[in-house]
């Protein structure tokens, strides 16, 4: 006997959704329509059901009891309306490595939701699925949802879980569970099932939660979202109980919640004009500014607080703040000599202003002038959890301002503007002086610099940089790594003046995040037509060299060159400091635990494995050039492209 | 028969090589390169410098590792400081087209 008799059933099943929906989705639209530049990746939609298929999915079949019916067939599954749900926060992507805890919700986005916003990204790997959407949020500026499996896929996701948090980078994870032990299947989904499955990664996401019912879930989103993209960003979960994800809606009638961004926090007015006022009465400013860029507003507006002033910016690694072709972009050396020190979202204030030796007594010392003040804007302090201390030293700022840099520094311009005098304007021209001549200077020694070893082999880091810079100058190109292991040779040669051509590091240093999060910054550059460049170390290509599969499988251009230095090199210097501290350990035992040798790993075979164009490994420094322009040709055919290259160790 | 000449050469390339086998050896390139170009530490290559400013700077260092001559003996140390000042100049920056200005 056929058990409902929902009126709901006479309609498509998708108007019913929708109506369902309505109500609460003033901001939403719930589209199935594909995004720009869908016809690359047809291949991976579902086609969406047409009229005959609708039928058959909301008639019971012909032929079956109703006992059948009720055991073989389910009609409105709670996933399809999870599909909904998603798809209102306007995800481009939803990154995975598969698994039956979350098989409803992977069937309902397929089939359902027509594989479209969001589209299924394959990923060998979720470590790899959560760095993709790490790299992606940062060019793209908003996140991709991430689906891991109960358990074994949390545990696999959560070092580029760590990595995002430590970063401040929305990604929005959805967990497969089966919370009701009675609805198990023995074995496997016994292991793949938690009592607190969001435990293992709760000590570095920002929140969150296990929904009992379709409507908790479709608010927890909402709030899951908002949360994520709120300044300090960072990742979050929503778990997906499996008996929701499968079973029949029935009776429930749940809606979408309207998504409602909370507005960045704005810092103190009072607070503001008061550091306006230091700033401007400082003969020697100085502006640090870490994760503080969301977007190109972000580096205007530093552009404009810094030539108001006249006061040196420093650059530091999280994110692209400032043009390196400014004169006032300036190095760490301006620290001691400031006597007000703004920090824009400075993880380290601390360090700032004093360094702690590597030594047997870990002396610290105080670099900054003695009576240079601190004045820090930031959201560091409006969200911190205990366990992972990624939060850095406490230091006691002069003035520490909550608040979103970016979204304060208007009116601290504002500020700023009107505290400026007529003499001081005059005396800021001098400094302009001073800054023009040391940014040429720095400069002109940079390329000195890379000058050496240029004919060597193994090849120069600067030499890899520069022939490679040669080839994709006259395109809108992006670096999608990170430069510090090659001694920095991208931001001190290649001209960096829009906010998405660096996107800094991994965040938490954890390897295993650079080839990942270059796909997934790839991903995102692939929609504004940019060629992405990965400068990949070797070392981290070891973790998840599964990344280069996914870039083939789903066509994601990227230009990537190995900076392949047969190792750990970091860790070959720290076993060296050892040995030499303990007056022991020379002839090369470093290299015990640090070399990747006897076999060389051949990355350029590990990459055509995985089915990327690849060649190498290039010694000879004269084979470079003509090897990367090869690689390019097929990444201007919309293809990865890797060229390994044995390289001098930074 | 040698010329005294060709012996002093001989022994200069051979002191050469056997400080560029200690400058391996010893693992001065991690920090500063296989060629001294410097990386995660300065140059050490092409830069005029008396032996004893060398010695100080591997005995009694700023930042990097302290090396003593129980480690590396002067003997050592200077066959190293001979394979560093050896280091032929790079080629100049108007020789290197991709290190031309954009």
């Amino acid at each position: 006997m056929k058990k409902s008799n929902d009126k709901r059933e006479n309609l498509n099943r998708r108007e019913f959704l929708s109506s369902a929906t309505a109500a609460g989705v003033a901001a939403v639209s719930i589209t199935h329509s594909g995004p720009a530049g869908a016809e690359e990746q047809v291949e991976q939609k579902a086609a969406a059901p047409g009229e005959e298929q609708l039928a058959m999915e909301y008639e019971d079949p012909a032929g079956y009891s109703a006992d059948e019916i009720e055991n073989f067939f389910v009609k409105h599954p709670g996933s399809d309306f999870m599909v909904d749900v998603v798809q209102s926060l306007d995800f481009e992507y939803i990154t995975t490595n598969p698994g039956s805890s979350f098989r409803g919700i992977q069937e309902s986005i397929v089939n359902y939701g027509a594989n479209t916003k969001p589209e299924l990204l394959t990923c060998p790997h979720e470590e790899q699925a959560v760095a993709m959407a790490h790299g992606y949020a940062k060019v793209a500026g908003k996140p991709l949802a991430m689906l891991a499996h109960g358990t074994v896929g949390f545990q696999h996701a959560a070092m580029a879980v760590y990595n995002a948090w430590c970063d401040r980078v929305p990604v929005v994870i959805l967990g497969g569970n089966h919370a009701d032990a009675t609805e198990r299947r023995g074995g496997v989904e016994w292991a793949h099932s938690a009592q607190d499955a969001a435990a293992v990664v709760r000590d570095y996401v920002k929140w969150d939660d296990a929904p009992h019912s379709l409507q908790h879930f479709a608010e927890s989103m909402m709030r899951a979202y908002k949360i994520a993209t709120t300044p300090p960003m960072g990742p979050v979960v929503v778990m997906l109980d499996g008996h929701l994800q499968e079973s029949g809606m029935g009776e429930q009638k749940p809606r979408i919640p309207k998504m409602a961004p909370t507005l960045r926090p704005v810092g103190d007015p009072v607070a503001v004009a008061e550091a306006a006022k230091w700033l401007v009465e400082a003969e020697s400013p100085v502006i640090a500014a870490d994760r503080m860029a969301h977007d190109q507003e972000g580096m205007d507006l530093l552009v404009t607080l810094a030539e108001t002033l006249q006061a040196p910016v420093v650059n530091l690694r999280g994110r692209l703040n400032f043009p390196n072709t400014h004169h006032l972009n300036q190095g760490r050396g301006e620290f001691a000599r400031a006597d007000v020190i703004l920090g824009l979202e400075v993880n380290d204030i601390w360090g700032l202003v004093s360094t702690l030796q590597d030594r047997v007594h870990r002396t610290e010392k105080r670099n900054a002038r003695p009576d240079a003040r601190v004045v820090s804007i930031g959201v560091n302090d409006l969200y911190l959890k205990s366990n992972y201390q990624n939060f850095q030293r406490y230091y006691a700022a002069d003035l520490s301002i909550a608040g979103d840099a970016q979204a304060t520094l208007p009116s601290l311009i504002e500020a700023v503007q009107r505290e400026m005098s007529r003499a001081r304007r005059r005396a800021n021209t001098e400094r302009e002086e001073h800054f023009r001549a040391a940014h040429a200077k720095r400069h002109a020694q940079s390329l000195d610099a890379a000058r050496y070893a240029w004919n060597a082999s193994p090849v120069s880091t600067a030499r890899l940089y520069m022939e490679l810079y040669q080839l994709v100058k006259d395109r809108d190109w992006a670096m999608v790594s990170e430069d510090r292991q090659q001694s920095s040779w991208g931001r001190r040669l290649w001209p960096l003046e829009k906010t998405y051509q660096y996107i800094g590091g991994s965040g938490g240093a954890g390897i295993g995040y650079g080839a990942p999060a270059a796909v997934g910054a790839a991903l995102a550059h692939r929609a504004e037509g940019r060629l992405a460049v990965n400068i990949q170390r070797d070392g981290d290509m070891m973790f998840v060299p599964g990344a280069f599969w996914t870039a083939a499988h789903h066509r994601i251009p990227l230009l990537t060159v190995t900076h392949n230095n047969r190792g750990y090199h970091q860790e070959f210097m720290h076993l060296q400091r050892m040995a030499s501290r303990r007056q022991r350990g020379v002839d090369g035992s470093s290299r015990i635990g640090n070399a990747l040798r006897d076999p060389e790993p051949n990355l350029a075979k590990i990459a055509a494995g995985m089915g990327c164009w690849s060649e190498g490994p290039i010694t000879d420094p004269n084979e470079l050039a003509p090897a990367l322009k090869r690689a390019l040709d097929v990444v201007e055919n919309g293809e990865p492209a890797l060229v390994d290259v044995v390289c001098q160790p930074r | 028969m040698l010329s005294a000449n060709t012996i002093a050469a001989e022994e200069a390339d051979q002191a050469k090589m056997d400080g560029r086998e200690l400058y391996m050896s010893y693992q001065c390139w991690q920090c500063h390169g296989y060629e001294g170009q410097g990386g995660a530490a300065a140059r050490v290559a092409s830069k005029d410098y008396p032996f004893d400013a060398f010695a100080r700077f591997v005995r009694h260092p700023n930042m990097m590792p302290a090396y003593t001559p129980k480690l590396l003996t002067d003997d050592k140390l200077r066959l190293i400081y001979e394979f560093v000042r050896s280091i032929p100049e790079p080629p100049p920056l108007e020789d290197i087209p991709a290190l031309g200005q954009k």
